[in-house]
């Protein structure tokens, strides 16, 4: 069912045509931290993934977070934007946001902010 | 009406010409201004018309309105620092990263990251790393090295990369990361890194002993290091390069001496000496005439800013100006605290708790303008105005309606910035007593030792219990329960320790953990408020034993704390008193006593002024 071969990890679905800068900070961010990341391009999710085959940053992350054994996933749109989402937050409702025009410092910032959802520490 | 310094109470009654008295309605609202000011004639207005209506009377039907003889005590703040730590020449890191790389120990020379591909194969090296190195290129350029024979065993990394850049090596080493101002780390030096495992602390550079093994130190150079290893202890990770004379001093700041003058004697005591130490100074001089420091000092500082706050304030819209001068300290509370500083040469922004003392001074004027506040609320309501009764007594009056309570009687009126003490003795003797450092104290003691830096959040911690937030939908509180919730929680304030308030969760913004956040609360609470209620107790009783007193009933906006009752109750229960918090006319709680007390006064006055009427039920 899930991606990543089910190993615990913090799932990021990104756009097919999101910077590639911006997928690496992201992944920064979270191995800093100490968790593990899975990408999965929306367009190659793998069978039985109910990643959408596009949509925007909180829809990946929503999907991503779903997936994720550890309920939490990253979504990355076409523009740079990462947003990072909880299995159990209302789907609108992202637990963080880079917001557009990210830089790399707020992808950073962004998988950081995954990874301490995953260990319970203040996303800050 | 009692106007205090946070809150104007006013209570409506009816009086039977045989003196009996029929409470109708009560209201209290926040004081406008410093208390005794004409400031306060708006709140008193709101006060009183708030009264009437849930009376259901109007303002022509009254006859007199009641006042409070203010007592001109003012209360005022100063904390200073008597201890700092320095670090020179760079010698150490202390700053504890949440995510260093690697495990163990490395010594070497520090060399720029920038000169490791010059580096000679030989000794061992601590490579230091400037901002803007990816963890990528620093990962290559080590691993590089390395392969050249060089013995890279640590490095120092401006950004926060420790983890990346440990990850992508060949072999393994102890990396320290989000050091600010790594450039000024002196290179060509020998230097140890030490990261020690998850949950568990250094061992080698907080020990003396280590270091000196490390660095090959004889005993007196040991000696010399041993505020260094002092200083790690308890950390994660740290660095310590060894300089020619780098040193981490624990400097203890003269702060001056005070001097109190009293009982026909003059004492000084040096302000660095402690909390105790000074109190126990000014128990021999009680009572307190007047307090000063030496000029020039950090203590005579502190109180001239005590002083000319209490001029200005007093002074405020007056004809005629307060001397300062004339300003009276008559009491003052010590307390020890301590402050978390950023350490003077340090450079990741190193955070040393530094000792401090805290002083609330209490001055007592004789220039209260009641009389003007008077006028003026007889202005507003078109009714005369009387000032009566010494507030100490009133509060001891109103206390006495609180169920279960006899004579005799000691009142504690817990406020924001004096702690009152008040005793009616079985014979209906009364004397009161205010003694300094009340709520504002305990907000400060928070605000300063969880380093806040918000006055607001201080006082919201004070005011509210902690939890800790554990998921998007529950929380654990300090006490264990676990509550659910069916909204998530913001994700602002996810994992964080937070105060509850009537607005839901706020996030205490610091990095200790609750346990922390509640024993700094606690420990505020206990030595402002447990002290001075002890203290104040045994200055009005009989002899300064607290064995003779029978019912303590404590009021004020403190008195509605959810633990500070408790705290005293705990710490007079040895004596044998009957101690809780008050409920006065049996529905009011600690609130509205004065006002009640005054009321009482006037209903026990006009009896007595007409002799052929019938004895009043109102006495005890």
């Amino acid at each position: 069912m899930t991606a990543g071969d089910g190993r615990p990890a913090v799932l990021v679905y990104r756009h097919p045509d999101a910077p590639p800068a911006a997928l690496r900070e992201v992944c920064a961010g979270a191995e800093e931290e100490g968790v593990p990341t899975v990408v999965a391009p929306v367009g190659e999710a793998p069978a039985g993934s109910d990643a959408p085959a596009g949509g925007d940053a909180t829809a990946l992350a929503h999907a991503a977070a779903l997936a994720s054994r550890l309920d939490v996933g990253i979504g990355l749109d076409a523009g740079g934007m990462a947003v990072v989402h909880h299995a159990k937050l209302p789907a609108r409702s992202p637990a963080a946001s880079t917001g557009p025009g990210a830089a790399p410092p707020d992808w950073r910032r962004a998988g950081r902010t995954a990874a301490r959802v995953v260990k319970g520490l203040p996303l800050g | 009406m009692d106007i205090g310094n946070s809150t104007t109470e006013a209570c409506v009654a009816a009086i039977d010409p045989d003196g009996t008295v029929h409470y109708l309605g009560t209201d209290l609202t926040h004081t406008t201004g410093v208390k005794g000011t004409p400031d306060n004639t708006a709140g008193a207005l709101t006060a009183v018309r708030g009264a009437l209506h849930r009376a259901g009377r109007r303002a022509g039907e009254v006859t007199t309105v009641l006042l409070n003889e203010a007592t001109p005590v003012i209360s005022g703040l100063a904390m200073e620092t008597i201890t700092e730590t320095i670090i020179t020449e760079s010698t150490m890191i202390g700053h504890n990263p949440t995510t260093p790389g690697g495990t163990g120990l490395g010594v070497g020379t520090t060399v720029s990251i920038d000169d490791l591909a010059e580096q000679e194969p030989g000794s061992p090296v601590v490579c230091v790393v400037p901002h803007g190195w990816d963890f990528d290129d620093t990962a290559t350029a080590v691993d590089r090295a390395v392969g050249r024979g060089v013995d890279v065993v640590a490095a120092v990394l401006a950004g926060d990369d420790a983890v990346l850049v440990t990850n992508r090596l060949t072999v393994p080493i102890p990396v320290v990361d989000e050091v600010a101002a790594v450039e000024k780390v002196p290179l060509g030096m020998l230097a140890a890194v030490e990261v020690a495992a998850p949950g568990r602390t250094i061992r080698t550079l907080s020990n003396s002993y280590g270091l000196a093994t490390v660095f090959g130190l004889d005993p007196d150079q040991t000696r010399h290091v041993s505020p260094v290893a002092r200083a790690l202890t308890g950390n994660r990770s740290a660095v310590v390069v060894r300089t020619p004379s780098g040193d981490v001093t624990d400097r203890r700041i003269p702060v001056g001496e005070l001097v109190l003058r009293g009982a026909g004697k003059s004492l000084r005591v040096d302000v660095d000496a402690g909390a105790d130490a000074i109190m126990e100074t000014l128990a021999r001089v009680q009572p307190l005439d007047d307090a000063h420091g030496e000029p020039g000092t950090h203590v005579g500082g502190m109180l001239a800013q005590v002083r000319d706050t209490m001029a200005d304030t007093m002074a405020d819209g007056a004809a005629d100006l307060v001397e300062v001068s004339d300003i009276a300290i008559r009491d003052v509370l010590a307390v020890d605290t301590f402050v978390p500083a950023e350490v003077r040469g340090g450079l990741a922004g190193e955070v040393a708790l530094e000792n401090a003392v805290a002083l609330a001074a209490m001055v007592r004027t004789s220039r209260s303008r009641m009389q003007l506040v008077a006028d003026l609320v007889s202005d507003g309501l078109g009714t005369a105005t009387a000032i009566g009764g010494i507030e100490g007594e009133m509060a001891v009056s109103g206390a006495l309606t609180t169920p279960g309570v006899d004579r005799p009687v000691a009142v504690l009126d817990l406020g924001g910035g004096s702690t009152d003490a008040a005793l009616l003795t079985r014979e209906g003797e009364c004397s009161a007593v205010h003694v300094a450092g009340a709520g504002e104290l305990v907000t400060k003691l928070i605000d300063s030792e969880l380093a806040l830096g918000d006055r607001e959040v201080a006082e919201a911690v004070k005011r509210y219990p902690l939890a800790k937030v554990e998921s998007f939908f529950h929380i654990r509180h300090e006490d264990g329960t676990v509550q659910f919730f069916d909204e998530p929680l913001p994700p602002q304030v996810f994992a964080r320790v937070v105060v509850l308030t009537s607005d839901g969760p706020v996030p205490v913004p610091t990095r200790h953990a609750l346990d922390h956040v509640r024993r700094v609360r606690r420990e505020a609470k206990r030595r402002v408020f447990v002290v001075n209620a002890v203290r104040a107790l045994r200055q009005v009783a009989p002899g300064a034993n607290l064995r003779a007193l029978d019912f303590v009933v404590l009021l004020g906006g403190s008195a509605l704390d959810f633990e500070i009752p408790d705290m005293i109750a705990d710490a007079l229960a040895g004596s044998g008193i009957v101690c809780g918090t008050g409920n006065v006319l049996g529905t009011e709680g600690p609130r509205n006593a004065v006002a009640s007390g005054l009321v009482r006064a006037y209903a026990a006055d006009s009896v007595a002024a007409v002799p052929d009427a019938p004895a009043p039920g109102l006495a005890g």
